[in-house]
């Protein structure tokens, strides 16, 4: 009887371990929550006034509240998973979206919209872009890739082999889409560097490819026009949407225009819920809504950190330090180009700008790095006395 | 497989690289935000605010009385804004009832879908009171001004109108607008980008600052006086211009300019009976500029005998000539290979210098003009202000039109001592003889005495340049008396009044081309010769029949001297 208590007991005390055991980053997922709440927010409150126009005042945040509700639906089943499980659809997927970034340059099949073809699907139904869904795979599969071929990556050649395998993708996006290509670029060169030993060949590949950036800036004349317009913001004819975004981000002063009251909103800035929505905020919320949200971004990339450096093994941290490299530049390139700190070039702001292949596939992300969380052990167990 | 040590080490240099990128921006945001704030701000409401005008109440011009002579009408201006009306049927039985306008053009502008649309401007203010009273939704009164000219035609080349924008267009309106048009108000709301306004945004008001009121040296009663004798002659004469001013000498304030034919000032660009005539379409705004010419000071003319006066005073101030100096007039002078003539064809005979200005004699001028010599000349009419402009206020001022000094031979100057083949404007003519006159001063003609606030405090006092010492005091009280006996005895007699000192000089201009019949008969005149308040000049423009200023022009001036010195106060004698 009392030897059956003692069973018992033990028994209890590793269920309760077990489950102890089983990490899970809640703090990651609620801070993504609320950036995305926020983001629908701050969508309604940019879009209305125009949306109104073409009579739905909705519009907007009706679709993407659509695909942050997907995006959840896919962390929820993600994490349901151990996340080796999607190695196997690595290759694969891949090969997918180097044919789908093929098919968008097709004119006909592609759809473009202001002038830049880089959606698939049908107009009207349902359209999605596929340069955000490379980011994904992109991690995935050089994540896959490097945490198998950890030794050669200790030698400068390999690191270059496997770099290379990054770049159909990237050359294919570049054609029309040079600002997802530059995140392409970044979550490569980040995943391979934290997958190496190494940084001086890392840190001689960033000083070649400034040079070679700075000489291929001053050979293309149409990327000089953007050079021109960021040192002239200004005068520069085609700095208006910079210029309108500073006049949003000076005249919000440090506590805002209040949540709604934007001006700048009113179509001076054109399509404000999607590239320049930072300066929405910076009007509405002011400087101090502004830091919130750059904190809250900086929060997400120190857990993504926390998740990669306990992760069980190399393919899991290289997973989250490639979602990690998305999202901490393009908010930082985000920031940086409402600002007139760099030359204008069009990339969201992760979780808040409109656009719903972006916030679904990100959300997928998030899941990766919560299923990843969800396997850390602890090394102590603190709560068994 | 545990993950490496230097994946960890390599994860957070990564994230401490991100975070001074961030560090990095908060501090741009910052800089944006607080220290360039105002910067963004002010230009973000420039593009952001649309500017509706409130009028400024355009300053009243006053007599010297204090009558106006231009000045404001309150009027309203109704407006409808589409997507704040509550109650459209209201709305359009209301306007179009107070209004009097039927009511499908009410609802035509009522149902028009635009951010604000008018419906009748120039409405009376009790009108407008009582369309707010009904307090009907999207419905607006704006105040608005309209200028108004109490005396219509009376010296509307000198006061000059506005126009659309209150702005003046010629005359005191023109050369005082700064004064008289204060500055707009502005209410400040905000707009979407294409210029609809925002709901519920907090607007910016900046009131209007009332323009001052212009005080001027005209007098009413003098002025229209003088108009009407101005209108009879023009009658009388079938002249087709009469031109009258009358001056203070001692400081050139302008009692009366009148320029016969004058115009209606509240219907200034419909063309008066004698330009309508001419009107073909193509050339009314050239009409309308001539009709709006004020002769006085934007028209050249040879002055003719008048000048003598310039002449005389030259040959006194250099000694060329005593009074009791004879001359000799056969009828006519032989200069050169030329013979010019007197008016008396006959000849004046042996006459004394004295008895050759009350003759008004061709001959004796081109003598003591000759004496005198073109260099000595061109200094006395420099010293009187004939080779510059008088700087009256008002636009449009002409210069004079004269020989080169080195083109001036024998015969030129013959001419020129009798007041031919040169051109001054009959103001700068003025000013010369009242400089003669007064004691030596060349004064500045002007009409604008002061500007005043709503209240009638003087606001600014305005100053004018006088020289002294242009001719000398003996001088100036030779010519006086030489003057006195023209009008007493000589050609000026038909100015003459009994109990007044009344001094003058006639003058018959032959008009350009000569030989074309036409003529300007003139006389200038002041009075008291003792000390001299008033002077004025009469000139009649292309009379018809006879055409002598000793004749025509002299008595208009004994008419208007024979009221207007004792309303000055001028005492007979």
């Amino acid at each position: 009887m009392a030897e059956d208590r003692a069973v018992l007991r033990e028994k209890r005390l590793k269920r309760q371990m077990a489950r102890t055991e089983k990490y899970f980053d809640y703090t990651l997922l609620f801070i993504v929550i609320f950036l995305v709440c926020f983001g629908l927010v701050m969508i309604y409150s940019t879009s209305w006034y125009s949306a109104a126009k073409d009579g739905d005042a909705l519009y907007y945040l009706k679709r993407q509240g659509m695909f942050a509700g997907l995006g959840f639906v896919a962390i929820f089943i993600i994490t349901r998973f151990d996340y080796h499980f999607w190695t196997r659809f690595a290759f694969f997927a891949y090969i997918i979206v180097i044919i789908m970034q093929v098919l968008v340059l097709i004119p006909g099949i592609g759809i473009a919209v202001n002038g830049s073809r880089r959606w698939l699907g049908k107009q009207g139904v349902i359209t999605f872009q596929p340069s955000e869904i490379a980011k994904l795979v992109l991690i995935l599969f050089l994540a896959f890739i490097a945490s198998k071929s950890v030794n050669e990556l200790k030698m400068f050649w390999g690191i270059v082999k496997t770099m290379a395998l990054a770049m159909p993708i990237i050359i294919l996006v570049v054609i029309n889409n040079l600002s997802t290509a530059i995140v392409l670029v970044g979550i490569t060169f980040i995943i391979v560097f934290v997958a190496s030993n190494k940084y001086k060949p890392f840190a001689a590949m960033v000083i070649v490819v400034g040079v070679f950036g700075v000489v291929g800036l001053m050979a293309a004349s149409y990327r000089m026009t953007r050079i021109d317009a960021w040192l002239n913001v200004d005068t520069h004819p085609q700095a208006y949407q910079t210029r309108q975004a500073l006049y949003a981000i000076g005249s919000g002063g440090l506590f805002g225009k209040g949540l709604g009251n934007s001006i700048q909103k009113l179509e001076y800035i054109p399509e404000a819920h999607n590239d320049m929505i930072f300066s929405i905020i910076c009007e509405e919320l002011g400087l101090f809504g502004a830091i919130a949200v750059i904190l809250l971004f900086v929060l997400l990339l120190w857990r993504c950190m926390v998740i990669a450096n306990n992760a069980p093994d190399l393919f899991g941290a290289l997973l989250v330090v490639g979602v990690m490299a998305q999202i901490g530049i393009q908010v930082l390139i985000n920031v940086a180009v409402a600002t007139n700190s760099m030359p204008n070039t069009g990339i969201p702001l992760p979780f808040i700008s409109y656009g719903g292949t972006s916030v679904t596939f990100l959300l997928c992300e998030i899941g990766l790095v919560l299923a990843v969380s969800k396997q850390i052990k602890f090394k102590q167990d603190v709560n068994v006395k | 497989m545990k993950p490496r040590f230097y994946h960890r080490s390599k994860a957070r240099f990564l994230f401490a690289l991100m975070l001074m990128g961030f560090i990095g921006l908060t501090a741009r945001l910052i800089w944006v935000m607080v220290f360039k704030s105002q910067y963004y701000l002010e230009r973000a409401e420039d593009v952001e605010e649309r500017e509706r005008k409130i009028k400024a109440a355009r300053g009243q011009i006053l007599d010297c009385n204090g009558i106006p002579l231009a000045e404001n009408e309150s009027v309203c201006t109704v407006t409808v804004i589409h997507n704040q009306i509550e109650d459209p049927k209201q709305v359009i039985r209301v306007l179009s009832e107070t209004l009097q306008i039927d009511a499908d053009t009410v609802r035509k502008r009522v149902e028009k879908v635009s951010s604000i649309e008018k419906i009748k401007s120039n409405v009376p203010k009790e009108t407008g009171d009582l369309i707010r009273s009904y307090k009907l939704k999207g419905v607006n009164v704006d105040e608005d001004y309209t200028r108004t000219y109490p005396y219509g035609t009376l010296a509307s080349k000198v006061i000059g109108f506005t126009g659309g924008d209150n702005q003046g267009i010629i005359g005191l309106e023109v050369i005082y607008d700064s004064i008289l048009s204060g500055s707009e108000g502005r209410i400040l709301t905000k707009t979407d980008v294409s210029g609809i306004e925002v709901e519920n945004a907090a607007e910016t008001r900046i009131d209007p600052v009332p323009g001052n009121d212009l005080i001027i040296s005209m007098d009413y009663n003098i002025q229209s006086f003088v108009s009407q004798v101005a209108d009879k002659m023009m009658v009388q004469k079938q002249a087709k211009g009469v031109s009258i001013i009358l001056m203070n000498p001692q400081n050139g304030e302008i009692y009366a300019m009148v320029n016969a034919p004058e115009f209606d000032l509240n219907n200034p660009f419909s063309l008066t009976e004698t330009y309508a005539a001419l009107d073909h379409g193509e050339n009314t705004q050239d009409l309308l500029n001539q009709m709006w010419r004020n002769g006085c000071i934007n028209d050249t003319y040879e002055p003719g005998s008048t000048f003598k006066i310039i002449t005389a005073t030259a040959a006194l101030e250099e000694k060329v000539v005593s009074l009791n100096d004879t001359f000799s007039c056969p009828g006519f002078r032989i200069v050169e290979d030329r013979r010019i003539r007197c008016h008396k064809t006959a000849g004046h005979g042996t006459e004394t210098f004295v008895q050759g200005i009350m003759n008004s004699c061709n001959p004796v001028f081109m003598d003591v003009g000759a004496r005198v010599g073109a260099a000595n000349m061109y200094k006395y009419f420099g010293k009187l202000g004939l080779f510059e402009k008088t700087a009256v206020d008002l636009p449009g001022e002409s210069a004079s039109i004269m020989h080169k000094l080195e083109n001036i031979g024998a015969v030129e100057l013959a001419t020129i001592s009798f007041g031919q083949s040169f051109q001054i404007t009959p103001i700068q003519m003025l000013r010369a003889v009242s400089a003669v006159i007064n004691g030596g001063t060349l004064v500045t003609p002007h009409f604008g005495i002061r500007a005043a606030d709503g209240d009638g405090n003087t606001v600014e006092q305005f100053q004018y340049d006088t020289k002294t010492g242009a001719v000398t005091k003996e001088t100036s009280e030779t010519m006086k008396m030489l003057l006195e006996k023209v009008v007493a005895e000589g050609t000026g007699k038909n100015a003459y009044i009994e109990g007044y000192t009344i001094g003058g000089k006639t003058a018959t201009s032959q008009k350009l081309p000569r030989g074309s019949g036409k003529y300007i008969a003139s006389f200038i005149g002041f009075a008291p010769v003792e000390n001299p308040q008033i002077i004025g000049i009469v000139m009649i423009d292309e009379p018809v029949g006879t055409y002598y200023g000793g004749t025509i022009a002299a008595p208009v001036m004994r008419e208007i001297f024979d009221t207007v010195l004792p309303y000055l106060g001028i005492e007979k004698s």
